[in-house]
């Protein structure tokens, strides 16, 4: 890459290549203002006719807010009990002595490798003996539960990079050590505890398979899978209709992306840089 | 005087030893996760395997079979068409998608810094879309009138090529693969970058006096180093397809017919269409072995040694 064509030339390839992930959004937006019948004749076309009924008929037959504030439930209890537990876990296998933390850390580690797929039969079974089916309760156990893993292992690696100094000082001013972990450890390890928090929503805001299969009950569905409940009611004909839903369904999403990115970015890429 | 700060010094050891080792606290801050973790992801497995052996309809277990389940799964022919497409998927991640991804990365690196951005910002797009939405969006670009792949192959008058992708049963699970495996490309990417970053520059200063290019120093030097990077991105997307089921889900639900299945569709359908737990659970824990014997030998084979900068 050393001549200035060859260069010119691959940051042409590389816009191209950066639009073409973008375009199938672009192209959504576009048809999501078009007619039934215009989508099939002017399929990339600008609309001829705006027809901006598609959003207000997708949002009459599309339960929007229900499906929306259940993800929403979904992701905040994860984050909160994943991260309160976790790190609890984390700091408790990196700093205190006690035998088997050994043990304890290669036993979190299994989740890593255990596909959520495997247990859905027995978690099924287990929610209705627990008396949890129906309740958002259902998913938000599982989901933390394979949610801990990755989390604790990430804290544990934050965790042992800290200074023992931290605890010594904290000693000697005489806290305990409930009160030397909320108000001194964990307030430095903030930045990790955001970290955990973005990556957890985007598992958790995104998921499908358990959502599809335990979150059965209209009333409990998050919107990856109320979304896919009105495509399949509304059939594959209404295209505008369709591309309305997905605009409004991804545009939460988008506008966090859209301001949080670069944050988005470091938490997605932290198991990485962690190493 | 040196006495007393040994002596001292000891006794803050002691102290801080106390501090650690305070039973009750361990207990509080150890059992809460672990009792989460132990309900929902391991014990589930051992229900799992008892009801592999049963005949079971999800409410009542009739009875022990043995391993008739077993032998009914093996012996079922959509149940080895769902292992073929579910490999034709990790084969698409390992040898295509991956390598494309890393390709990215590599390229991203010697970008200026806007441009960088913008390829990051858009490539990982996607990933942060909901597999609904991304996966609605490619039955739009499959679609045979007007979709966009169509719309492309005639702009180049290759008529013949504009087939019907996803009712096609020789297309389909290409099709699904290159949809799903488009969501996370540029994830990916980001991923292998974080790593490329990671490597010193000093390592390239040598290979610059020597003239080495792009392509020389990425094949000597780059990819070799990232090797921990690779070996947990080959992970994290072998487990990642060996799972999938969404795609499938929306876009084809199996079909046509039952040719697109995936072993987790395969393990949905049997389970919960046509309610036989005891094959589904059958199917599961031969799918955990699956996984557990292709992380083993990536584990085995690819970087063994790790690399300390």
């Amino acid at each position: 890459m050393v001549n200035g064509k060859c260069r010119v030339l691959v940051n042409i390839l590389m816009i191209l290549i950066g639009l073409s992930f973008l375009f199938p959004m672009y192209w959504m937006l576009n048809i999501s203002f078009k007619s039934k019948s215009e989508v099939y004749d002017n399929p990339f076309g600008l609309p001829r006719q705006w027809v901006f009924n598609n959003y207000r008929d997708a949002l009459e037959k599309f339960n929007f807010p229900r499906y929306l504030s259940n993800s929403i439930i979904y992701s905040a209890g994860t984050i909160v009990l994943t991260v309160f537990l976790g790190s609890m876990l984390a700091y408790c296998i990196s700093r205190m002595n006690w035998k088997g933390k050994g043990f304890v850390l290669s036993y979190i580690s299994m989740g890593l490798i255990i596909p959520v797929q495997v247990v859905i039969i027995p978690l099924l079974i287990m929610t209705r003996s627990f008396g949890l089916k129906g309740t958002r309760m259902s998913l938000i156990l599982p989901y933390s539960a394979f949610a801990l893993s990755s989390c604790v292992l990430m804290l544990y690696a934050f965790f042992r990079s800290l200074p023992k100094e931290l605890e010594e000082a904290a000693c000697i001013d005489g806290c305990n050590i409930y009160q030397a972990y909320f108000r001194i450890v964990l307030p430095v390890i903030k930045p990790a505890i955001t970290t955990q928090c973005v990556l957890i929503f985007m598992n958790t805001y995104n998921e499908f398979f358990l959502a599809f299969i335990l979150g059965a009950e209209d009333k409990i569905r998050p919107l990856t899978v109320g979304l896919l409940n009105f495509f399949v009611s509304i059939g594959v004909s209404h295209w505008g209709q369709i591309g309305a839903a997905m605009i409004i369904t991804s545009l939460p999403t988008i506008i966090v992306y859209a301001v949080g990115n670069e944050q988005i970015e470091n938490a997605l890429t932290a198991r990485v840089a962690l190493k | 005087m040196g006495k007393a700060h040994i002596g001292m010094l000891t006794d803050k050891v002691i102290t801080m030893n106390k501090f650690f080792g305070n039973k009750p606290a361990i207990f509080i801050f150890a059992f809460p996760s672990l009792l989460l973790f132990t309900v929902f992801v391991v014990y589930p497995i051992f229900p799992e395997i008892l009801i592999s052996f049963q005949k079971n309809d999800g409410f009542k277990s009739m009875g022990y079979v043995g391993f008739k389940n077993y032998a009914d799964v093996l012996q079922d022919k959509t149940f080895w068409r769902a292992n073929l497409n579910t490999f034709i998927i990790v084969f698409f991640s390992t040898f295509i998608a991956l390598p494309i991804s890393l390709l990215f990365a590599l390229v991203m690196d010697r970008l200026s810094d806007p441009m960088k951005r913008f390829f990051k910002f858009s490539s990982v797009f996607p990933a942060v879309l909901s597999v609904t939405v991304i996966a609605q969006m490619w039955i739009a670009v499959y679609e045979p009138m007007w979709g966009l792949l169509n719309s492309i192959l005639r702009a180049l008058r290759l008529n013949n090529l504009a087939l019907a992708w996803l009712s096609d049963s020789r297309t389909v699970v290409p099709a699904i693969a290159v949809a799903f495996l488009w969501q996370y490309l540029g994830l990916n990417a980001l991923l292998f970058y974080t790593g490329i970053k990671a490597i010193p520059k000093t390592y390239y200063e040598a290979a610059m006096i020597d003239g080495a290019g792009f392509f020389k120093a990425s094949i000597k030097i780059t990819i070799p180093l990232l090797q921990d990077v690779t070996k947990y991105l080959l992970v994290l997307s072998i487990l990642g397809c060996m799972s999938q089921f969404a795609h499938v889900r929306i876009m084809t639900g199996g079909g046509p017919g039952d040719i697109s299945r995936t072993v987790v569709y395969q393990l949905y359908y049997v389970a919960f269409s046509t309610s036989d737990f005891g094959r589904g659970c059958a199917i599961a824990i031969i799918f955990v072995i699956e996984c557990l014997i292709l992380t083993f030998i990536i584990n085995k084979f690819v970087a063994q040694e790790r690399i300390e900068f």
